[in-house]
């Protein structure tokens, strides 16, 4: 995700890219090359050369202690989701920031991709009249990482706490706060490399919710989305509707190997998002999404991870 | 050759039943009772078959079996009625609105002799067929977890009538992908979890359920069984299963072998499905067993076991917990 922001920022005229670290012992060279930027050994030799703003895409553990360097530094931070692993840390994080006078935005993506948000605004232009029954569905193979950190559920907390977040929050961004949640998933058996979780939440609203997230899924990165009303439905189809699809023919009979699908954009979702926070700093405004929104997607997640842990119902007492 | 009655016509699935039996060349469909009189002699004059003004003088006239397709709280009195005959049943779902009733019908069947046959025709469905084939085989490896739907219009008439079907789209829909899933799995369900509502209609009955079960071999599964399709939606509504093994996934969305018409005459589009014909192997496999004296495919017991996640399903909602299975009476 470091790369994939790296690559926002430089296409950005207002935006000079001081450089950038990892955690790792490696320092990320050939990354700053690609970028046009200097490397540095660590977050605290980048901070001494003085960003405004620090984008914190490490794995999810190391989220607060950068968090709490950058602000100490005085740097806005923009994090990627989830903000922190628990809900203490993610609390730490938010009261740094606000002690030291800097801007915290979790970057919860989903809300710039022009689909999801699409999907907002016609629902709260009543396109699909009372929400009633919400599905999603999120699904990959399992994700390769830093150290396999992903498979360590301690660090990463499975799919439910890093990739069906995303829906949490863009669920909760449309219908307002999760009453309840109800959830089953093979958290327990991350370390062997898959995961797959299915969770109910009954919103305060009325709607009720189902998020099916996958990582044990072959074939490749699918997302879907249906929205039932009262009064109509609105269905996203996923790679059902990518656009481009190319097929190269292998040389051997013209057999050919595997489609790529495609679905390019005019602006992309990540770079929308990053500059909407650098807007946000710019001109001090208020972001479409706010640490507390982070914070209250991980309270979402985590009572997900409780109830598959515990085979009961957890509330929630946002709204309440 | 098995002669057979049909019992009612209240339950939309009858006409088809009674389609598929003239098909058969080793059933044949005598007799027609329906407490509608009008829809009664209307289908035995299509169906060729003897109209009977009441269901004793259906049970009399010599029939096998009989199909029994009238209104769900009615299923009782109706297979009693049919198991006193001496007559086997293939009945409509769901096998019955309460557990009480299903456990009656069950026990009633056996004590007479005769065979009761739960209407699940999902079974058949050759798509459904190939995933079951492709689970035995071990081509997914141990199933994990299973997501399914099975979504609708709401039907409305006496499906909405709470007395005459016992509930709303959980008691018409949750049934038939729990037994797809029993019969997958080869396992039972232990535990239910149910969130409703009637958030689309806003009537007396409930037309979202959202299903979570857990099976007492470690699967754990949910099941969409609402009316939620929207008048506007281009078919009646859905049967999918998404089955998650540790080897691979199976896909299943069984109702997908559509044309698409976009119709100016109807104003909308509309999926024309050119599948297989799934009440066929149903009533087949029915008549089949009846004529050679075998067990039929799918029981009472089986329609009793979807009946009790049913009830379990409205009890959790109740009391917004997770209800073990079986409940205590």
């Amino acid at each position: 995700m470091g790369a994939t922001h790296g690559a926002a920022y430089k296409q950005m005229p207002d935006v000079t890219l001081v450089g950038v670290c990892d955690v790792g012992p490696v320092e990320p060279t050939r990354l700053a090359d690609n970028l046009g930027t200097r490397s540095f050994p660590s977050l605290e030799a980048m901070l001494q050369a003085g960003p405004q703003v620090v984008d914190i895409c490490v794995p999810t553990p190391w989220h607060k202690e950068c968090c709490l360097a950058a602000a100490s530094a005085g740097c806005h931070v923009i994090c990627e989701k989830p903000l922190a692993r628990t809900l203490p840390d993610a609390r730490a994080m938010i009261d740094a920031c606000a002690n030291a006078g800097v801007s915290l935005f979790p970057a919860h993506v989903l809300r710039f991709f022009p689909q999801y948000a699409s999907a907002k605004a016609m629902i709260d232009d009543g396109a699909i009249g009372t929400p009633a029954a919400i599905r999603t569905f999120r699904g990959d193979g399992f994700p390769q990482g830093y150290e396999d950190w992903y498979a360590d559920f301690q660090k990463s907390g499975g799919l439910v706490l890093d990739m069906i977040i995303h829906d949490f929050d863009w669920l909760r961004w449309c219908f307002g706060p999760v009453q309840r949640v109800f959830a089953k998933g093979l958290a327990s058996r991350v370390h062997e490399h898959r995961d797959y979780a299915l969770v109910t939440l009954r919103m305060r609203s009325g709607p009720i919710c189902h998020v099916e997230g996958t990582w044990t899924h072959p074939g490749g990165f699918n997302a879907t989305l249906e929205a039932v009303g009262d009064a109509g439905m609105i269905e996203f189809a996923g790679s059902a509707t990518d656009p481009v699809h190319v097929r190269l023919r292998d040389g051997q009979g013209g057999q050919g190997g595997v489609p790529v699908p495609e679905s390019p954009l005019a602006v992309d979702p990540y770079y929308a998002e990053l500059r909407h926070f650098v807007d946000c700093l710019t001109a001090g405004a208020t972001p479409i999404v706010t640490a507390e929104d982070g914070y209250r997607a991980l309270e979402i997640a985590l009572a997900a991870l409780e109830s598959i842990q515990t085979g009961r119902v957890i509330a929630l007492t946002e709204g309440a | 050759m098995v002669t057979v009655g049909m019992m009612s016509f209240a339950h939309m699935h009858a006409a088809s039943y009674a389609a598929c039996l003239k098909g058969l060349p080793n059933a044949r469909l005598a007799a027609v009772a329906d407490d509608d009189e009008a829809r009664g002699r209307e289908m035995a004059d299509r169906f060729g078959a003897n109209y009977y003004a009441s269901y004793e003088a259906l049970l009399g006239s010599g029939v096998d079996a009989v199909v029994i397709c009238t209104e769900n709280a009615r299923h009782r009195q109706m297979t009693l009625l049919a198991a006193a005959a001496g007559k086997h049943v293939l009945c409509e779902k769901p096998l019955a609105t309460n557990v009480v009733d299903a456990m009656a019908m069950v026990a009633a069947c056996k004590q007479a002799g005769v065979q009761l046959m739960t209407a699940f025709p999902c079974r058949f469905h050759p798509a459904m067929q190939r995933v079951k084939a492709l689970v035995d085989e071990g081509k997914i490896g141990r199933i994990l977890a299973i997501r399914g739907t099975n979504r609708g219009r709401n039907p409305g008439g006496w499906f909405i009538e709470l007395e005459k079907s016992g509930g709303g789209a959980v008691m018409d829909h949750t049934v038939h992908v729990t037994d797809l899933i029993r019969w997958l799995t080869g396992a039972e369900v232990s535990e239910v979890y149910a969130e409703i509502g009637n958030l689309i209609n806003h009537g007396a009955f409930e037309d979202v359920g959202f299903l979570t079960l857990q099976l007492d071999n470690g699967v754990f599964a949910t099941l969409d069984s609402s009316w939620s399709r929207p008048k506007a939606y281009p078919f009646w509504g859905d049967v999918t299963l998404e089955v998650v093994g540790e080897a691979g996934v199976i896909s299943m969305n069984m109702f997908a072998q559509n044309l698409v018409l976009y119709s100016d005459k109807a104003g909308c589009v509309q999926w024309a499905n050119w599948g297989s014909n799934m009440d066929l192997g149903l009533v087949r496999a029915f008549v089949d067993a009846i004529e050679s004296g075998t067990p039929v495919p799918i029981t009472g017991e089986d329609g009793l076991k979807a009946v009790e996640v049913v009830a379990a399903a409205y009890r959790s909602a109740d009391k917004v917990a997770p209800v073990q299975l079986p409940m205590p009476s």
